[in-house]
């Protein structure tokens, strides 16, 4: 179905000639470059919040099964065995298809079980029961069981033979023991109190449940078995992966059968932004997601206000998009040219250059809905007479105000670079924009050989999350932080230890403060460049529907699922930029 | 006896030829991935603990990378002409790259195909016409045309005529790829962008080059006597001026497939089309150097041996040169 063409038959078509049309792939923000700025307008303005909803789904009346969908995605993941795997965003939704997590986040911000049917702690929170649902089959027809899961976390946490962890070692490593107690049921110890830990049991949908069988296959990549709402079809490598409905998921529909509602579900991947969209209007992809914060405001809203498209949008539990610095080399080990930087940089007027001014500016990590969001972190104002001072001191010292930018060979990313170039020269900093591809720019990350970088991460969820990239990893106060993944090179005592307390602090309230005062702590002390938060959008041809999927199971997965949650406790995570529930998906003709 | 001593000359020749080029494109090639940074290893094993160290170097020594270039890559062609083309690096267990080709050769070669097809139905009337009015508005015209073809970026006038064709009009495909197993009008549908998109300078090329040769054909004493014979202009054309013109349009064909290639890497990353581009594009950008370095010799047998066809077809253009060669 082709959006817009029906009721736009009689529309004029202009083509003006040559068009400088750049390639857009995925960026902090920004669409084409137009000489048209915003209006001024926030997201709240233009309803693209999550509070707005997806548009359509109540006039839409009751799900209607069959059909299939094509869902545009930016990149392809180089595996899908998942212990190993390390997903692109993309990923983590193509991986909802075939696999369930022991928990997800509902829309309080809270992990509630979902393959588990409950997750105790002790009063210590160190000892963690986990009890899994019974009935529940992967899709070789073998069993959920507790002995499966143990051996999926060992897998994870790099200690089940014959598979290779990368990331998640790191992420679990508060992991001591893990014990199976009974067909069902496994426990979990820490070496410290851990009270996020069903948190890292969804870890953005990564840790999947696979089958015993994938996980012993030396083909794990392309013999994927989970026990999700879809049964792994076919994976053509940067181009789709095909999935068909599991006939026996362990959910059940209001209408008494099982979720899902369609047929299949085929990811194909499209990296153009630009692109991606033309696919979707010309009805060639059924849904797309998209970070593009201007053509949300300028194209998508008014064509789901006059019922062209199905959207939803959140800035809820969103990534943000910043500037990392490298804390372990000159310029950025000094905690002036930081502070100079941030002061020179007015984020609200770049903000409006690169997205409209429509997402909200960031002072630190923590997103909004997340535990220890603040608004005001210390982050510093824009001052440029303030951030000249800071300059001149520092280079009276015998110091180099001068820097390399590395971005990615984007042309939004590009603009933003340039964007930083001028403010910094203002201020007397000389900036170098270098240009890497993705795959470098990792890598040059890891061993921290860089002074600065465009950057995008730390989606919402628990706060706890940032333990992995913040953390210095050292026990003993040294020159440099032991953490690998501490790409920006932060190694303060302070951030350790509100790390370390707010990992195991019991008290709501007092956890609450531990991660208000880290956020201050990384607004202050400018570790990083903050941005802005990057609100995602899901956007479809507007006969599909139940993008955030049904209520979230209760304890008795014989009964239906309703189709939404009686309240946030029971509905799912608003957010999208770690991906969304697929079973509640459905096409009408 | 003479005949068939003269096609061993040539098959010789040529071989040796192919060597030549396998060797030097193919060093070449990952001598310049080598360059960029970011390593295989560092991609693949992203992380710098003790035990990923120790995992990195395993995965060097498995993969011949902890050898000199020159080695590795000695390594490789040993490899590579007895049939196997290697694998692909993964921490997840690598796939052997001859799938990959076998799955995406077809579909770029149809592509390229199609183009050349497209780019030579419209180029060759047009440069005759042109030839035919030469020096009148007619022919001005088309020249512009052309040049201004030949200055747009393939994939701008993609993404261009993707909207335009493909939301507006509803005519055809913007992302994906059916195969003819799919119907013909599904198929033509998913590549009818792609192939206008890589035709378009090809389009420009031809017609001034055949546009060239026609005028100068025109010129000649043959043509005078054809006209004089009382033949319409029409005959002498396509009958008479056209083949003799025709050998420089034939060797720019043959040349022109590198160029192709390379226009196919970004059109079927835009279109999402399976093809041998989008693999080439991947393996660059995954470091895959193995991979790499087979699409490439790949590319290269097929660049000389159809270069070799084309040889052959001068011959049957113009039986002055068989007559000679003979």
């Amino acid at each position: 179905m082709r959006i817009g063409s029906p009721k736009n038959a009689r529309r004029r078509r202009v083509l003006a000639g040559l068009l400088a049309i750049s390639l857009t792939a995925t960026a902090c923000g920004g669409a084409k470059s137009s000489d048209k700025d915003g209006d001024g307008s926030t997201l709240e303005d233009k309803n693209l919040t999550a509070a707005a909803g997806e548009s359509g789904l109540e006039e839409a009346g009751a799900p209607v099964r069959g059909g299939s969908v094509v869902y545009g995605v930016e990149a392809d993941s180089p595996s899908y065995c998942l212990a190993e795997g390390q997903l692109a965003i993309s990923g983590m939704l193509v991986v909802r298809a075939v696999y369930d997590t022991l928990t997800v986040p509902n829309a309080e911000g809270d992990y509630v079980p979902y393959l588990a049917k409950a997750i105790t702690p002790n009063d210590a929170y160190d000892e963690w029961t986990i009890e899994l649902r019974d009935g529940i089959t992967f899709h070789n027809g073998t069993d959920l069981t507790a002995e499966v899961v143990k051996n999926n976390l060992d897998a994870y946490r790099g200690k089940y033979p014959g598979r290779s962890s990368l990331l998640f070692t790191f992420v679990l490593s508060n992991i001591d023991t893990i014990d199976v107690t009974g067909d069902l049921t496994l426990v979990v110890k820490t070496k410290v109190p851990w009270v996020a830990f069903p948190s890292y049991l969804y870890s953005s949908s990564r840790l999947g449940i696979m089958a015993q069988e994938q996980l012993d296959d030396e083909n794990c990549a392309k013999n994927l078995i989970g026990t999700g709402p879809f049964k792994f079809e076919e994976w053509k490598e940067n181009t789709s992966f095909k999935a068909v409905r599991n006939e026996d998921y362990w959910q059940i529909a209001p209408d008494g059968e099982p979720y899902p509602y369609l047929d299949a579900i085929e990811f194909r991947v499209s990296p153009d932004g630009q692109q991606r969209e033309t696919a979707l209007q010309a009805g060639d992809l059924d849904i797309i997601h998209t970070t593009n914060a201007q053509t949300m405001g300028r194209k998508w809203a008014g064509m789901r206000d006059k019922g062209e498209v199905t959207m939803f949008v959140s800035e809820e539990q969103a990534e943000v998009a910043f500037l990392q610095l490298n804390n372990t080399k000159p310029p950025f080990d000094d905690l002036r040219m930081r502070r100079a930087m941030a002061m020179a940089a007015d984020r609200d007027q770049i903000n409006q250059i690169m997205n409209d001014g429509l997402p909200t500016i960031a002072n630190g990590p923590i997103s909004s809905g997340t535990l220890g969001y603040t608004t005001d972190t210390g982050f510093p104002a824009y001052d440029k007479d303030a951030a000249k001072k800071l300059v001149d001191e520092y280079v009276k010292e015998g110091n180099k105000a001068e820097f390399v930018l590395t971005v990615t060979n984007d042309p939004d990313v590009k603009k933003l670079g340039q964007l930083v170039q001028t403010r910094a020269k203002d201020i007397g900093v000389n900036v170098k924009i270098q240009t890497r591809d993705q795959a470098a720019l990792v890598t040059d990350a890891i061993a921290r050989d860089y002074q600065a970088m465009t950057f995008r991460n730390y989606p919402g969820g628990d706060p706890d999350s940032l333990y992995v990239w913040f953390h210095s990893g050292n026990k003993e106060p040294a020159d440099a932080p032991a953490n690998p993944v501490n790409f920006a090179g932060i190694n303060d005592t302070e951030v350790d230890r509100l790390l370390d307390e707010g990992r195991s602090e019991t008290d709501p309230a007092k956890r609450k403060a531990l991660y208000e005062e880290l956020n201050n702590r990384m607004g202050e002390q400018v570790f990083d460049l903050w941005t802005w938060f990057t609100p995602w959008a899901v956007v479809a041809q507007p006969n599909i529907h139940g993008i955030l999927g049904p209520a979230l199971p209760g304890d008795d997965i014989t009964k239906p699922v309703p189709a939404a949650g009686a309240d946030d406790a029971h509905s799912p995570s608003l957010g999208l930029a770690t991906a969304h529930s697929l079973i509640g998906l459905w096409k009408t003709n | 006896m003479n005949n068939a001593g003269a096609l061993l000359s040539k098959l010789g020749v040529r071989l040796i030829q192919l060597s030549v080029v396998f060797v030097v494109v193919t060093f070449f090639t990952v001598s310049l991935i080598s360059l960029v940074p970011g390593k295989p290893e560092n991609l693949v094993i992203p992380f710098d603990g003790t035990a990923e160290q120790t995992q990195r170097a395993e995965f060097r020594k498995k993969n011949d990378l902890d050898q000199p270039l020159p080695i590795r890559w000695a390594r490789w062609a040993k490899r590579f002409v007895s049939g196997d083309m290697g694998n692909t690096y993964s921490s997840t267990g690598s796939s052997p790259v001859s799938d990959k080709v076998k799955d995406a050769a077809p579909i770029s070669g149809l592509l390229i195909l199609y183009t050349q097809v497209v780019a030579l139905a419209i180029s060759i009337p047009l440069a005759i016409l042109a030839a035919y009015r030469n020096n009148t508005w007619v022919d001005k015209v088309i020249s512009t045309l052309a040049f201004g073809a030949l200055s747009l970026p393939s994939f701008a006038v993609a993404i261009v005529l993707s909207y335009f064709f493909g939301v507006q009009l509803g005519w055809v495909k913007t992302s994906g790829y059916n195969p003819l197993g799919d119907g013909l009008a599904l198929h033509l549908k998913s590549v009818a962008v792609p192939v206008i998109a890589l035709s378009l300078g090809q389009i420009a090329v031809y017609m001034r080059l055949l546009r060239s040769d026609l005028v100068a054909t025109l010129q000649e004493d043959f043509i005078l006597m054809a006209k004089s014979k009382g033949i319409s202009s029409r005959r002498v054309l396509w009958r008479h001026a056209l083949r003799p013109s025709s050998l420089t349009l034939l060797t720019v064909i043959g040349l022109n497939v590198g160029n192709l290639i390379g226009g196919t890497i970004v059109v079927e990353v835009l279109f999402s089309i399976p093809g041998m581009g989008k693999e080439i594009g991947a393996a660059i950008l995954g470091r895959q150097y193995v991979a790499l370095q087979s699409y490439v010799a790949l590319i290269a047998i097929f660049f000389v041996l159809l270069n070799f066809l084309v040889d052959y077809l001068y011959t049957v253009l113009d039986p002055r040169i068989r007559e000679r060669g003979a």
